[in-house]
């Protein structure tokens, strides 16, 4: 993996071997991982996941600087699943989980609960729609704010 | 961005964790804000929106107000 190219090219390279990664396994890959299948030096990898991360483009753990989000996609465990054929994600937030069925171009189902009771609830896209259920969606922060505490968000 | 059964329910999490009301999406504006902002995600040419965009996007699926000011 020739990365001495437009440095820009190879973080291109190393997002979308990770959301390939992400998406064929259902769990975030790791950067010795990324290195590995890549055939490139950790540092370049965590180098790039830096840059990545600078740009809003994904997120990293605090302290380890492995993949938190590779948004829409969560690495953690979270109250929003995706069901996609036979694999299932996890999403920080409702935006991100319906923003998986979008990225992914599949039918697909997001099961959470109401943030208030817990009750269930799903909703299921299919053909490129989500199924008229009932429920509402709300954002605390203002949009201006949403990256103050993107994890908040 | 949570999910909620109704009005009631958002005013009740709010008022548990004393937080101001936000705002509020159907489902459906929920589902095209999600598909603009990440259905190319995985292809190589994609980007993050830039401001204008961003407001376009917001603009486009009815969610204008100071609430959705990137500003």
């Amino acid at each position: 993996m020739n990365e001495a190219l437009d440095p820009q090219d190879f973080d291109t390279k190393v997002r979308l071997q990770l959301y390939n990664e992400f998406v064929n396994t259902g769990h975030a890959p790791s950067i010795a991982r990324l290195a590995a299948v890549m055939q490139t030096p950790l540092e370049n990898i965590r180098a790039a996941m830096e840059h990545l991360a600078s740009e809003r483009a994904i997120v990293l753990q605090p302290e380890s600087r492995e993949i938190l989000m590779a948004n829409p996609l969560c690495a953690v465990p979270s109250p929003f699943l995706v069901r996609a054929g036979d694999r299932s994600f996890f999403a920080s937030c409702a935006w991100d989980a319906l923003g998986i069925i979008a990225m992914l171009h599949r039918d697909a189902t997001l099961e959470t609960s109401c943030s208030c009771c817990g009750e269930a609830m799903s909703i299921g896209v299919r053909g490129g729609r989500p199924a008229e259920v009932s429920g509402i969606l709300h954002f605390a922060l203002p949009a201006k704010r949403w990256w103050e505490n993107i994890v908040f968000t | 961005m949570l999910l909620f059964r109704d009005e009631e329910h958002i005013a009740r999490w709010c008022s548990a964790w004393s937080l101001p009301r936000g705002a509020t999406l159907s489902i459906d504006q929920g589902w095209r804000l999600a598909k603009a902002w990440y259905q190319n995600k995985m292809e190589p040419d994609w980007r993050r929106a830039t401001l204008p965009e961003a407001e376009a996007i917001l603009g486009e699926i009815g969610l204008t107000g100071p609430f959705w000011s990137l500003r």
